[in-house]
């Protein structure tokens, strides 16, 4: 009992890093039908950009994370900007590469700034435990990234619910060319939906990295995006709440299926979120929460 | 010049010619010539190099064939090519076999591999067939330090295969080499050590054995996109509902291109380890997966000799960006950190914007500014009309997969051609696909 109690405290401070991911790759992908695979590299490069503001310039974390997600939502403004709007988006083969390029320019400029050797980043929460019971744990950290998810996603539906961005934001996520007819600026609207979700997923890189039993370092992005974006699409690509659900579910599943079945070795909870990615896309294509997709053969 | 003509012809086999020359005297350039100085950097040439990229020749044109001509994005064949190295480095070291018997094991599994992972994506398509084969590549690593597995993969520490290929006696690879030498002016300059000990001399018979393996693959595959089957998976890459209403048989096709372009990749990974006599996990894993992906859309999407572009600057790039020592203008640390990812992915986002169909397709319309080859039977004034804009319909549905603007790559062939000299090139059909 208290095994799966630790195990289900591990299974969700896992899963809320990822669901906020997801959340990241949810609002691309709701604005653009693009799955970003950048996405994991500007989450680290965030993380890292905090880091800097942190640990370098000595500012306290949350100010550092703030001006973070700031510069990273810039820079994902610019790349929209630069690199994506040039091209149909409906036409995807050429956009996927591109975001591909991205990951391995990202991934390589924050290697070249900051090398590979992992860091401790300076934790966004109190270390220790709220509260104990034997093995299971359950520590200030997981409490606070559930928090803080449940926060940013409370905040987000009510950005896109609520404020006339967010209209716009959802205009252009339903048919694109009746919101161009309506006046809807397309282009500044997917702009600030890659900005939306540069920032989101600097909140996510740095709730992934502050775990004290975690560190930061260039390559943890590869590895953290296809986590999240099992979880995105276990929840639905183009549903919020479905992300966080979907997040939640990919953490259980890897802390239980490695703590139960110990024919499996950890280095195979990769494989259990690819297997569900796999076994969703199988039988329930449009997720938990997705709206239906229309396919014709 | 008029296609098939005499003189068309005399041009063919002279350009055959000059690259079975290269081809043949390339492993002993290599091996005279270590490096070439450029500035102040040192830039090594190994046969090494040239064996790895050969590998990954072949496995850029098993993705090209998924990819460029079946229209399935897939990033996880370095999967295959995976367990191709690591299935032929177990039974050449553990069992003694030979690589080349090996391949009777490699290229049925691979091959059902691709079939059992083409079955899903059947289903799963576009940019979800992308993520899951993403996480595909990803996972492959941590299969082979399974602890199960890792008595006979050698776990995280790899594999290392120490006989590699030998050299057959009485091939005149010596002799052959001293006479380079000897020509006179040239020999001195590009072959000038005549000696050949036993190690360069193996290397250079497994040149010559990856060289003949790559011929294969590659007119294996010109074959097939030239055939029935194979007009048939271009079609499904050009329009699904289409190929379907023309009685192309969609699972079959897709499926069975996954299974072929797995099987390449196996024969890639074999490849792979008769050049590099070593495996380990993390090479086949997600960077590998993209940098095909490099390969391919560097080269050119839809066609074959593209692949072998492809395969030498994926293994080239980085090889010679982390040899840059110094460059005017930028710090030694920037030079010393990942250059060759970073040059890489410059690359890649780079020639989607400028030269969408890849270097082959970029030298296609230099070589189309030179001279035009008319197909026959065209009169002169269509040829005109044409101009370097002629290029092989089904070509061109390929470089439209890449286009800026054009939303669905079977409609608006080239806006700015004639509709006349476009219904000639089809009539023309068979695009010279190498």
């Amino acid at each position: 009992m208290e095994l799966l109690l630790a195990r289900l405290f591990d299974g969700v401070s896992s899963g809320a890093t990822y669901a906020v991911i997801a959340v990241a790759l949810v609002l691309i992908y709701k604005a653009t039908t693009l799955i970003n695979f950048a996405q994991g590299e500007l989450c680290m490069i965030g993380s890292f950009i905090a880091y800097a503001f942190a640990v370098d310039v000595g500012l306290p974390v949350i100010p550092a994370v703030i001006l973070a997600m700031v510069m990273t939502a810039l820079l994902a403004a610019g790349i929209e900007r630069t690199l994506i709007r040039p091209f149909d988006p409906s036409n995807h083969l050429p956009l996927v590469i591109i975001t591909l390029g991205l990951l391995l320019l990202i991934n390589s400029v924050a290697g070249m700034i900051w090398g590979y050797d992992p860091r401790r980043f300076p934790g966004v929460f109190p270390d220790g435990t709220v509260f104990e019971w034997g093995v299971a744990r359950l520590r200030w950290y997981t409490v606070g990234t559930l928090i803080t998810t449940i926060v940013l996603l409370v905040l987000l539906s009510l950005l896109l619910n609520r404020t006339k961005v967010g209209l716009a934001f959802r205009a252009v996520s339903s048919n694109l060319e009746s919101a161009a007819l309506s006046g809807v600026p397309i282009g500044r609207t997917l702009q600030f939906g890659w900005a939306l979700a540069a920032a989101v997923g600097t909140i996510a890189g740095v709730l992934f990295v502050s775990d004290p039993f975690r560190q930061i370092e260039p390559t943890f992005a590869a590895r953290v995006l296809i986590f999240a974006s099992a979880a995105a699409v276990l929840g639905g690509l183009d549903s919020l709440w479905g992300a966080l659900v979907g997040g939640l579910v990919i953490g259980m599943v890897e802390s239980m299926l490695i703590g139960y079945l110990t024919f499996i070795p950890s280095q195979m909870g990769l494989a259990s979120a690819v297997g569900v990615l796999i076994i969703v896309l199988l039988i329930r294509p449009n997720g938990l929460f997705g709206s239906r997709r229309v396919e014709r053969v | 010049m008029v296609q098939a003509s005499r003189q068309h012809r005399i041009y063919q086999t002279l350009g055959w010619l000059l690259l079975a020359l290269v081809v043949l005297l390339l492993p002993f350039w290599v091996i005279s010539t270590q490096s070439i100085q450029i500035g102040g950097n040192t830039f090594t040439l190994s046969l090494g190099n040239v064996m790895h990229s050969l590998s990954y020749v072949v496995a850029v044109l098993g993705l090209g064939l998924l990819v460029g001509f079946n229209g399935q994005l897939s990033l996880g064949n370095s999967f295959f090519i995976g367990v191709g190295a690591y299935i032929s480095a177990t039974l050449v070291v553990d069992n003694g076999w030979g690589f080349l018997r090996s391949l009777i094991v490699v290229l049925p599994v691979t091959f059902a591999l691709g079939v059992l992972f083409g079955i899903p994506a059947l289903r799963i398509r576009g940019l979800y067939l992308a993520l899951v084969t993403l996480g595909l590549a990803a996972v492959f690593p941590a299969i082979v330090r399974l602890e199960g597995l890792s008595e006979r993969t050698g776990g995280a520490n790899g594999k290392r295969i120490p006989d590699g290929f030998a050299a057959p006696e009485g091939v005149p690879l010596q002799e052959f080499r001293q006479g380079l030498s000897n020509i006179p002016g040239i020999g001195e300059q590009f072959f000038a050590d005549g000696r050949l000990g036993t190690r360069a001399a193996d290397e250079v018979w497994t040149y010559f054995v990856l060289i003949l393996l790559t011929a294969i693959a590659i007119w294996m595959v010109k074959n097939l996109i030239h055939s029935r089957p194979g007009r048939a998976i271009i079609a499904v890459r050009d329009n699904e509902t289409g190929a379907a209403v023309n009685g192309v048989n969609l699972p079959m096709t897709k499926t069975l291109t996954f299974g072929y372009s797995a099987a390449l990749g196996g024969l890639a990974g074999t490849m792979y380890a008769m050049a590099i006599g070593f495996v380990a996990p993390d090479v086949f894993g997600v960077n590998l997966a993209i940098f095909l992906i490099v390969g391919l859309v560097v080269g050119g999407l839809g066609t074959l000799s593209g692949a072998v572009i492809g395969g030498f600057v994926i293994v080239f790039v980085p090889v010679w960006t982390s040899q840059v020592k110094e460059l005017p203008g930028v710090s030694e640390r920037v030079l010393s950190g990942p250059t060759a990812t970073a040059v890489l992915g410059i690359l890649l986002i780079v020639l989607t914007f400028v030269m969408p169909g890849g270097i082959v397709y970029g030298l296609r319309r230099l070589r189309a500014r030179l001279i035009t080859i008319v197909p026959r039977g065209m009169s002169p004034a269509a040829a005109a009309a044409a101009g370097p804009a002629a290029v092989p319909v089904d070509e061109a549905a390929a470089v439209a997969m890449m286009d800026r603007h054009s939303g669905h790559a079977s409609s608006d062939l080239q806006p700015e051609t004639e509709t006349g000299s476009v219904s000639v090139t089809t009539k023309q059909g068979s695009a010279d696909g190498n």
